[in-house]
This record gives structure tokens, C-alpha cells and sequence, in this order.
């Protein structure tokens, strides 16, 4: 067996254990983070959600139900992980806009309005009333964007199509990043006489160098342009993973692509190592304490059986509603699937609750009762927690 | 896993270098999972874009279910080399290790041609691409290398691999006399290419032959006490994964528990204070381009953790890009367009970091990073020796 040591090892690499990672790290403690593959994150909009319920996100989580996980994170705390994540952001040249002041709108494929906090600069100009003159650029073939959908709810609207050659959103994508295609669509986009105040594109201005190509085309055309989340492959998500990822390592943080977790060392009441699968021999990765942040059940940290709710790494108590009749609602839209409230109940240290483990502790929508649907608790969520759970951990480590 | 398993997330498609740029690639999850539900019937395979595949394994690494994408790929291209012909580039690739010891032993010669317009003119004619230049053929292949025995308790089986035997072998010497300061006894054992190549090419049953010679000599080794070392990560890979995988070789599972990456097995010494290694400066600035048969080794990057105790050295980590070249993929002329994009790519993140040169443990992505960007790119290896003062002979 291969041993390692650490101070800390962060399972899950989704935004929640990309944060916590990355900012001890930044603390000089020796981190890793251990992941099964890579997180839901990839497949988000790349939009911060801190609580969308609310026009508000700071009253909407003044709202949230008694032991809802949000309440154990202060104001000060959330106000200083986002600014964090703004500047690592600014720094990765993928600026984000918004204030945790007031949530904004983003315009959907589909022509409805989300509700968000944080938003990519490429959406910053995102309409914020249906009346609002629109052009949509889409792209031959690209089957999972219809301008139609948004024409519809668009009184003021039109469109064009163009023929990038490619019809996925990674190959329009890649496109992008190849300056001599971007001159000859330039060309083509002036052609069009677009008279509408702002231009839309599907999610698709490129991989690493979106904001900067949307800045060109904004020059060209003498106008606010704007994206529009799309369908997975998400090149937001994508977009928001990669960078946070980079920033980690920057910061000296080590990264384990594809160790699922399959054996736990204890030894009194401490975890003492967890064990991930190799080719040859099995890697034993030890460390002081753990940071649990392997996502609900998408993201693979719960799984639900025919009578129970099991955590998959460290098989912690999992809070979830009594009555098995509750998890569901009769209607599939629901946001009221009790189902939703399941996952692992912590103190205020983030440390789960009823667990015979003294040096875990959790953070992201892996937390009981988060909702994260229902509450509109998304990234900033996870941004928050995992901030407060890595700052918990070093203390105890102190 | 079964493909059953996939939850059609499309983290794999996000991640495969050549969806990126080849649009007949239908991508990991549709080759993989998803057509894999149609191939069950006794039909014959039609679906030739399989090969468009180049087996990087980034969808495997992404996979957050468990699903081998890359792995069905690979199953389906052996069925479709067994039911089709191969093309003479197939052919060639898949033999590349009886071509290599004919290109060795009239290296003089061989060489020139190689480089030579009339070559290249054939080598195209073949469907074989030349975008970079051909890997000069060693005449003093490694496996000539007389014996050295040291006399420490720690013992090595050293498996080279094709592109230190037959390309450069000056990087094996290195090697062996790193490990040979450490008081380390190392052995050449008797090897045949690992079968990656032929596997890669198709031709599973030249890749069992292979593996079969591989196994029954490491083996012996393992048996008399000897640790085995490898050093090309596409190597490492095909011994631990596919000799107990697709090749379902006896014994396999014993050659995987006993083989180590070089830098692994340095890391593992050091950490049981067997070894004190001191590292002298070495001032570089340095891109480190991990490659994707590293990643999917699953040992971390042991490199990089040894590099990081160099005083001086700089050098930033690079591991979400292909370099497009994939062993012999990127020289065909079906892929050529897409290896050498998914190349410039790669090779504008590392002029991204302001590095001096390129490292990388794997010779391919040597070969096609240094032939794009003009640019030193050397085996970590060599670093380590550079740091420990170890120099060739010559």
C-alpha cells in the first residue's frame, strides 16, 4: 500500500470542496482533495445562487426554516467568501458581477428568468424584462438551444443562424478560441444589420477566453452581448470548475482525479486514513481530519436504498424524513419532495451530529435540510460552507 | 461498471480532447455507453468512427459514476480490427516494436530515410502523417547495455519501454545510475514492447503475445525479490490495467501489485528512510504537461512531488490538455488534423506560463510538445538526475 500524509484531505471536488481545499491551502496546511470523478459543478450554469427564493438573498436566508445549515454560516463570513471568490475569479480573467445586496435575473434557453446572485461577466447583460429588444445568434445544428422557446416569450425579439461547421456547444466552443474563425463570424455578425439593443449566444463563446471574446464582439457591434446558460455540456460550469481548480493548485493544493473511496481507517474516535482504489496497490491517504463534500444525491455522497439513506464514504447518520411517504410529493415538479431535506446534520463547528467521529467535517448540499432546490442554495451555498467547515477545521487542528 | 451505469451527464464529452476537434468523433458517451446498448447482436461492427477514439482515458478520469467509457471503446475497436481489415498504417503501428529493433539495427540508415523527402513521400503514400519529425533510432538500444551489477539489498527490474530502448536510450542510462547511486542492484530483464501499440492498432492478439513474453519473464523477477520499475506512463498503464483488463492475462494481478512508476518508487523509498536523496539546485523554469496515461494511473503525480523538494526549480502543473499525439494516433493521416490542434492547444498553455521547457514523463507527448513549440522537453527524470548531478556517460 501507498501511504500519504496529510493535514487535511477534502473528498469531493465540487465547489464546496474546491473552496474549503484552496483556502487551507492558502492557510499552509498540507491538503489534498480526493474525488471520484469530476463534480456536478461542471454541469451548473456557472450562476452563484446564494438563496433565489427571495429577491433579497440575505432576507431570504433570514426566512429559511429552523436548522436550516445556512444559519450556522454569519453574515461576515458569507460576505468574505464570495468577495474571495470574486477576486479569485477576477484573477483567473473570468470576472463575475452582482452584489450580495440583490439578486439579479438571467435569461434561460428556454425564455424564463432564474433567479441568482453572482453571475458570469458574459451574462452580466442579460435582460432583466421580457420587454427588451433581443437578437439570438444560434448555430446550425446545435440541437439543444431553440431560439424558438425564447421568441415566444419575446415580443421584441428576432434571430440569426450560423454555420460554425460544428453542432455541439465543445466544438462551436473550441471554434471560438481560433482567432481567425471569430474574424471571419465578426464579418458575417456585421452583415446581419442587427437592429435590436443587445445581441445573445447560447453559452458557446469559448473554452478559457469567453469573456475576452465576448468584449470583441461587444466592440464590433457597439453593443451589450450576452450568453445564455445551455443544456450540458455547459461550457459555464465547465468554465467556473477549471478555474477553480487552477486557483487551488496555485495555491498549492493537490488534486487525486478518480479515487473513489472505498475503505475507511479508524482508530478511537479518529478517522485515521481513507483508502481509494489503484491498478496496482491500494493508496492510504492519512491525515489529521476530513472534509466531507461529496454532494447529495447527483452528486453521489448519498444514496438512497429501499428503507434508507446511506453517506457512501464514511457511513454517517443521515437526517432524512421519517415517514417514507414523505420523501415524495404526488406532483413531479414539486419543490416539496421531502427527500430533498435529506443528508448529514451538523453543529455549529459543521461536525455531524449523533457521529462517533471527532475529526470530520461537512460542507455543500451533502448538509441536511439545504434544499437546495426549493431554497434556491446553489454555489453560494456551497462557497459559504465550505469556507466556514475548512475555517472550523483549522481551528480544531490548531 | 456496466454502461449501464451512465447517467448521461456528458461529463465525459466535456472532457475528451478529440470531441473537441473532430466532429466525426461522436464523443466518449455516445461511442461508449450509449451505442453499446446496440452492439449486443451478433451483427457485424459497422460503427468505424470507434477508431477516431485515441484512448487518452480523460473520460474514464471524469466519469463521476464509474462508468469506463474509454475501456467499452476499446473492446468495441479490438472487435472492429478483428472483423475488418487493417489499414497498412494499422499494420505498422501495431508492429512498431519489430520496426523499431529494424529501424535500431540500420539506424544510420533508416534514419536518413525517415527524414528524407522520398520517405516522407512514402511514409504519406502509407497513410502515415509527418507533421513532426520522426523519433531518431538509437544504434546502442538500451537492451544492449552490459550488465552492472551493484550490490545493494534492493532490487530492480527495470522495464524501459520501446521509446527509451530503441529512441533514448541516453535517458535509461541516466535512469539506471540514478538509482544504481542510491545503492540500488538493477537488472535489464529480458522485454518486448508492453502491447499498448498493438492494442491501440486493434490487434489484440499480437498485444497477448506481447504481454504473454512480458509477464512470464517480469514474473521470474518478482519471484527472485525484484521490484519492477517502469517509466513511460503508457507503459505503467498497460501493465497494471489492461494485462488484468481487456488481455485477461494469468498473473497479471501479480506483476500489478509488484510494479512501480520510477518517481513512485523513489517517494516510497524515501518516505521508509531507505533512501536520502539530496537534491542540489537546479535553476529552470519549467511547464510540467502531465500525461493522460499518468492520470489514469492513479498514483497522483509522484514527479511532481519529488521536483517539489529541487531548491530553485520552477515549474507549473498543466493536466486538462491532450497533446493530441496519443503513442501512434497522431500519426496517422486520419487524425493528423485533430492531433495537431489538440498540440497547439496544449502547447499555448505552456507558453501561457512563461516556462523556459517542457517536461513530461511520457515520450510521445515529448515528441509532439518539443516538435510543435521548438522548445527543451525533457523526462522528469532527467531533472532529478540534473539536480543529483547523474550525467550519461558519454
Amino acid at each position: 500500500m501507498s501511504v500519504i500524509e496529510y493535514d487535511v484531505i477534502v473528498i469531493g471536488a465540487g465547489t464546496a470542496g474546491l473552496t474549503a481545499t484552496a483556502w487551507l491551502a492558502e492557510q499552509k496546511l498540507r491538503v489534498a482533495l480526493v474525488t471520484a470523478g469530476e463534480p456536478t459543478a461542471c454541469l451548473s450554469t456557472g450562476c452563484i445562487d446564494v438563496c433565489s427564493r427571495d429577491d433579497q438573498p440575505l432576507a431570504g436566508i433570514a426566512g429559511l426554516p429552523d436548522g436550516h445549515p445556512f444559519h450556522r454560516v454569519s453574515p461576515e463570513m458569507l460576505g468574505q467568501s464570495l468577495d474571495d471568490f470574486r477576486q479569485m475569479m477576477a484573477d483567473m480573467d473570468m470576472p463575475y458581477k452582482g452584489a450580495l445586496e440583490k439578486n439579479r435575473r438571467v435569461l434561460s434557453a428556454i425564455g424564463t428568468f432564474k433567479n441568482t446572485c453572482l453571475v458570469p461577466a458574459t451574462m452580466e447583460a442579460s435582460p432583466q424584462s421580457d420587454d427588451e429588444r433581443i437578437h439570438l445568434i444560434t448555430f446550425t445544428g446545435l440541437k439543444d438551444f431553440y431560439p424558438g422557446y425564447i421568441l415566444s416569450r419575446f415580443p421584441n425579439a428576432s434571430f440569426s443562424s450560423y454555420d460554425a461547421g460544428v453542432s455541439t456547444t465543445m466544438g462551436i466552443a473550441a471554434n471560438f478560441e481560433d482567432s481567425a474563425f471569430l474574424e471571419t463570424f465578426l464579418l458575417w455578425l456585421e452583415r446581419q444589420k442587427i437592429r435590436e439593443d443587445k445581441i445573445a449566444f447560447p453559452a458557446v463563446l469559448g473554452l478559457e477566453s469567453a469573456f475576452s471574446v465576448l468584449k470583441q464582439i461587444e466592440s464590433r457591434l457597439e453593443r451589450p452581448v450576452f450568453e445564455i446558460p445551455t443544456l450540458p455540456p455547459s461550457m459555464p460550469g465547465r468554465r467556473l470548475f477549471n478555474a477553480m481548480k487552477d486557483h487551488l493548485r496555485r495555491r498549492g493544493g493537490v488534486i487525486y482525479w478518480n479515487w473513489p473511496v472505498v475503505g475507511v481507517e479508524r482508530s478511537g474516535r479518529q478517522i485515521e486514513a481513507v483508502t481509494t482504489e489503484a491498478q496496482g496497490r491500494p493508496n492510504s491517504l492519512n491525515a489529521r481530519a476530513f472534509i466531507l463534500s461529496t454532494g447529495s444525491f447527483v452528486g453521489g455522497g448519498l444514496y438512497a436504498k429501499r428503507d434508507r439513506i446511506v453517506e457512501k464514504v464514511f457511513d454517517l447518520p443521515v437526517f432524512a424524513p421519517e415517514n417514507r411517504d414523505d420523501w415524495f410529493d404526488q406532483d413531479y415538479f414539486s419543490m416539496n419532495h421531502g427527500i430533498g431535506q435529506a443528508g448529514i446534520a451538523v453543529d455549529d463547528a459543521f461536525c455531524p451530529t449523533d457521529s462517533p467521529w471527532n475529526n470530520i467535517f461537512v460542507c455543500g448540499s451533502i448538509l441536511a435540510r439545504t434544499e437546495t432546490l426549493k431554497n434556491g442554495c446553489g454555489h453560494g451555498f456551497a462557497i459559504a460552507t465550505g469556507r466556514a467547515a475548512a475555517r472550523s477545521c483549522l481551528e480544531r487542528l490548531k | 461498471m456496466t454502461f449501464e451505469h451512465c447517467i448521461r451527464c456528458t461529463i465525459c464529452v466535456e472532457n475528451c480532447p478529440v470531441f473537441r476537434v473532430q466532429p466525426d468523433f461522436p464523443g466518449p458517451k455516445q461511442a461508449g455507453p450509449d451505442a453499446q446498448r446496440f452492439r449486443i447482436g451478433r451483427e457485424k461492427s459497422i460503427d468505424d468512427w470507434v477508431l477516431l477514439c485515441s484512448q487518452c482515458k480523460r473520460c474514464e478520469m471524469a466519469c463521476p459514476c464509474g462508468v469506463e467509457p474509454a475501456q467499452i471503446i476499446l473492446r468495441v475497436q479490438q472487435r472492429y480490427g478483428l472483423e475488418h481489415p487493417h489499414t497498412p498504417a494499422h499494420l505498422l503501428f501495431a508492429n512498431n516494436y519489430y520496426l523499431s529493433a529494424l529501424g535500431s539495427m540500420t539506424a544510420p540508415l533508416a534514419n536518413r530515410m525517415a527524414a528524407s523527402n522520398i520517405g516522407k513521400k512514402i511514409l504519406g503514400q502509407m497513410g502515415i502523417a509527418t507533421y513532426i519529425p520522426f523519433p531518431k533510432f538509437s544504434f546502442q538500444t538500451l537492451s544492449r547495455e552490459k550488465k552492472n551489477r551493484n550490490r545493494g539489498e534492493r532490487k530492480v527490474a527495470f522495464f524501459y519501454g520501446c521509446f527509451i530502448n530503441f529512441y533514448r536510450p541516453d535517458i535509461g542510462r541516466k535512469i539506471i545510475r540514478m538509482l544504481q547511486s542510491f545503492h540500488i542492484n538493477v537488472v535489464l530483464p529480458p522485454q518486448v514492447c508492453c502491447g499498448l501499440p498493438a492494442l491501440g492498432n486493434g490487434n489484440l492478439a499480437l498485444a497477448r503475445t506481447f504481454a504473454r513474453k512480458n509477464v512470464a519473464s517480469l514474473s521470474n523477477y518478482i519471484d527472485a525479490g525484484y521490484d519492477i520499475v517502469y517509466t513511460c506512463t503508457s507503459c505503467g498503464l498497460c501493465l497494471l490495467q489492461d494485462y488484468q483488463g481487456i488481455l485477461e492475462i494469468p498473473e497479471a494481478k501479480k506483476i500489478a501489485e509488484n510494479c512501480y512508476d520510477l518517481h513512485e518508487y523513489l517517494l516510497k523509498l524515501i518516505a521508509e528512510r531507505e533512501i536520502h536523496p539530496v537534491f542540489r539546485e537546479v535553476n529552470r523554469t519549467l511547464a510540467y504537461h502531465i500525461p493522460c496515461h499518468l492520470r489514469a494511473l492513479k498514483i497522483g503525480y509522484p514527479a511532481a512531488d519529488l521536483m517539489k523538494r529541487i531548491p530553485d526549480l520552477d515549474f507549473t502543473i498543466l493536466d486538462d490538455a491532450c497533446c493530441g499525439l496519443s503513442g501512434s494516433y497522431g500519426f496517422k493521416k486520419t487524425n493528423e488534423a485533430a492531433a495537431l490542434q489538440l498540440g497547439e492547444r496544449a502547447v499555448s498553455l505552456v507558453r501561457k506560463t512563461g516556462a523556459a521547457a517542457i517536461i513530461s514523463d511520457c515520450g510521445s507527448c515529448r515528441m509532439q510538445m518539443g516538435g510543435l513549440s521548438g522548445m527543451d522537453a525533457f523526462d522528469p527524470a532527467e531533472i532529478l538526475c540534473e539536480s543529483l548531478g547523474i550525467r550519461d556517460k558519454k
